[in-house]
């Protein structure tokens, strides 16, 4: 039955969330931005929500529709601090509703503590011409288990992380393989700040011949459906770009009410009211599409049409959503003293990438 | 709860619409040939059918009532023209919404038309013309004017037209009035060559020294006229994708069998231009359908919506335009031809940022809305 209507509990995380961001995490982007690196205190702040560890919980208490919710919320104060939740998630979430009963069992577990902790998704690969469809990385079986090779990055906190799960090649089709970080053959790179999300610390992480068990290939000998990961991942990036456009939304109304050009304020011209009126509409639209992806993933559906379409329309408006935020602001758009241009440079990374993170 | 899934219900009254809809598109291309035919009120086929109109609103255990009711109108707009005739116009909501009991009584069984537009005054209708002025010695009204582009023009059984008056005492103001077929002085101009929706019957009216009792003065605030748009403009959006989504399924089918496939698994980097470019408007048309969905969601909450009716009504008109458009040029020359589908949903899909109240107006609306402004700060 079509409903847009938030659960009780639903409408309580969400204004939780809401409360962090503003009071918390947006006073901190800026920082985490210039310092690469997001502060132990603000991944406190992050992970005492509880946003990831339930995922480890029951099955009834995941739920996509409410991460989706709550990857927004956290994406207004910064793009960067939702994908530190939404990372974990990702993992958490591809371990729960693909991982065997004895991965389950193993994993989830472990992120019940009380500080933060991540894992990974690795599936974007360093190469001009990487697709989901065209992964490199590849797995071979060994007697005992696996091998695995290949480089996986950009990954995010990777000092963070605990486990990586490889999308790789094997056997004709797309499998995951949980590996631990510790593994031999792992190698970590240079942290390499990109255009945006710089608080992230992503580095690139190659599996050089990593042997691995027969244990650790999602879903054991029934494999995984990677597809599922890809679009877990797509309705969370499309969650986050709906946050990085509902920030700009935001913060140019005030902005164009209160800047005087030409004896009126920038807002009363039509050029920039109507602008103003379509990051409304696709703000909107963009929200109802990722909520509708979420709705079927946690349906347990098919939901890679509308992950797809999520993604790729979030991808395309939330970019023309801050580039014109740029543009309302002028040259104090263009300088680092107003929050314009940190999120023009992570809406265009976060469009820019696969897997990584889910709900 | 959060929740996009069509009940069963839902999907058993869309069904219905849609197979209507097949049938109806042979007749849409006739009237698209013919434009001075208006349709029969009842095709033949229809005889036999239920009206899908009439199940959506008595459904019990379907998304509700409106989103029902968007949803069918969404598929006969997909066909082209609609099997069952609409009894109603917009004049009707105006009746239900702004008339007295008595007045309700005498007219609820017409059809009635909404004539608001005049040659000066389209998006701003403050600059109406047409005028009322009370004759004391008959206590009648006489009114004078011209309307232009009015729906069911020649198929109504009377208009609701918005006018200026001046009464008995000189007073000046906009109000309305409920004008009969076969009242002397009101002349139905001939049908309007349009672009596309050429099955709709438009025309101009004419009123001239058109004498109207009191009784027929329907006396609602100019504002609360307005609000039959609440429902109206998301209705519209609903309509627009009606013709969108026929366009997309006939480009899709066609760039199928030439070949080229639309993956929702890949990457940008592992589809053709094409098919990316498809993607992107089968995006557009989502997009645009959840606004409407949501429009027709908040009116089932009785929240009025009002921003996302506008909302809806811009998204579903600007996704009409780049999806008929888009398609044309995604099947190339071949697309062209008269005898084609995408001929008209091309030319048909033109209409909804136009009318009842363009794109433009919406973001107005929308625009004061977000920025808190007047119609003074922002027109
Ligand atoms: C097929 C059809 C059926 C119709 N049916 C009816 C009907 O049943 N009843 C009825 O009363 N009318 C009807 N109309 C009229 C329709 O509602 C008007 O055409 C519409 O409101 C636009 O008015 P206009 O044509 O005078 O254009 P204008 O008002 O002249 O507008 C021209 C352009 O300027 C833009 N514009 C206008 N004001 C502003 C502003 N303040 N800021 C920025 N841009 C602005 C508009 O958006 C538009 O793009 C119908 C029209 C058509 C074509």
């Amino acid at each position: 039955m079509i409903s847009f209507e938030l659960t009780e509990e639903q409408r309580l995380a969400q204004t939780m969330a809401a409360q962090l961001a503003r009071s918390t995490l947006r006073p901190a982007a800026r920082d985490a931005d210039e310092h690469l690196a997001i502060p132990p205190s603000i991944l406190k702040e992050i992970w005492a929500t509880g946003i990831v560890q339930s995922q480890a919980g029951a099955e009834a208490t995941r739920s996509a529709t409410l991460n989706a919710i709550l990857l927004e919320e956290l994406a207004v104060a910064g793009a960067s601090f939702a994908i530190a939740a939404a990372a974990p998630i990702g993992f958490l979430s591809a371990i729960a509703s693909q991982g065997s009963d004895a991965q389950k069992k193993a994993l989830l577990p472990l992120f019940a503590g009380d500080s933060y902790q991540s894992a990974a998704v690795a599936i974007v690969e360093p190469d001009f011409a990487f697709d989901v469809s065209a992964i490199r990385t590849a797995a071979v079986k060994t007697t005992n288990g696996y091998r695995l090779s290949g480089i996986k990055g950009p990954v995010p906190l990777t000092r963070y992380c605990s486990h990586f799960l490889v999308v790789a090649r094997f056997e004709d089709r797309l499998q995951a393989f949980i590996v631990e970080r510790d593994a031999k053959g792992v190698i970590i790179g240079e942290k390499r700040p990109n255009i945006g999300l710089r608080a992230l610390e992503t580095a690139t992480v190659t599996f050089d011949n990593v042997e691995v068990s027969i244990g650790v290939r999602l879903g054991e000998f029934a494999g995984c459906d990677v597809q599922w990961i890809v679009d877990s991942a797509r309705t969370a990036f499309a969650a986050i770009m709906t946050g990085i456009s509902r920030a700009v939304m935001e913060f140019v109304i005030p902005y164009t009410k209160e800047r005087v050009v030409h004896g009126a304020a920038l807002a009363q011209k039509q050029v920039i009211a109507f602008r103003l009126a379509d990051m409304r509409i696709e703000t909107d639209a963009m929200r109802w599409m990722t909520w509708k992806a979420a709705a079927i993933l946690e349906k347990g559906g098919d939901a890679t049409r509308q992950a797809q379409l999520a993604c790729t329309y979030a991808r395309e408006q939330a970019m023309w959503i801050v580039d014109e935020g740029v543009q309302m602001l002028g040259g104090h758009g263009y300088l680092r003293d107003n929050p314009v241009e940190m999120w023009y440079r992570d809406a265009r990374t976060v469009s820019a990438l696969e897997g990584v993170v889910g709900v | 709860m959060i929740d996009f899934e069509l009940t069963a219900k839902d999907r058993e009254i869309i069904n219905l619409a849609r197979e209507q809809g097949k049938i109806a598109q042979r007749y849409a291309s006739y009237y698209d040939r013919h434009e001075n035919e208006l349709p029969p009120e009842q095709f033949p086929e229809a005889k036999n059918l239920p009206n899908p109109l009439d199940l959506a609103e008595h459904a019990s255990d379907s998304s509700g009532a409106r989103i029902l009711h968007s949803l069918v109108m969404h598929e006969i707009y997909g066909g082209g023209i609609a099997l069952h005739r609409s009894r109603w116009g917009l004049g009707n909501a105006v009746l239900n919404t702004v008339a007295t009991p008595e007045q309700v009584e005498k007219w609820k069984n017409h059809t009635i038309a909404i004539a608001i537009t005049e040659p000066g005054a389209g998006s701003d209708p403050a600059n109406i013309r047409t005028t009322a002025t009370f004759d004391r010695e008959t206590d009648e009204w006489v009114l004078n004017g011209e309307k232009i582009f009015i729906s069911q023009a020649e198929s109504s059984d009377a208009a609701m037209v918005f006018s200026r008056f001046v009464d008995a005492d000189g007073q000046r103001g906009m109000t309305t009035f409920l004008v009969e077929k076969g009242t002397p002085g009101f002349t139905v101009g001939p049908q309007l060559r349009k672009l596309g929706i050429r099955s709709h019957d438009t025309c101009n009216l004419l009123f001239e020294n058109c004498r109207i009792p009191e009784f027929n003065h329907i006396k609602g605030n100019f504002k609360s006229t307005m609000t039959v748009f609440n429902d109206s403009r998301p209705m519209v959006g609903a309509m627009a994708l009606g013709v969108a989504r026929a366009a997309l399924n006939f480009t899709r089918e066609m760039l199928i069998q030439s070949g080229i496939q639309i993956d929702y698994r890949g990457g940008i980097r592992s589809r053709s231009a094409i098919a990316d470019r498809f993607l992107k408007l089968e995006a557009t048309f989502e997009a645009a359908l959840l606004t409407v969905l949501r429009s027709k969601w908040l009116e089932q909450q009785d929240v009025p919506p009002k921003v996302e009716a506008s909302i809806a009504k811009a998204a579903g008109g600007k996704a009409a335009r780049k999806i008929t458009q888009g398609c044309v040029e995604l099947l190339g020359p071949e697309a062209l031809a008269e005898d084609h589908p995408l001929d008209r949903c091309f030319r048909d899909g033109r209409i909804f940022d136009i009318y009842e109240g363009a794109g433009e107006i919406q973001r107005l609306i929308i625009a004061r809305s977000i920025l808190d402004y007047t119609s003074r700060d922002l027109r």
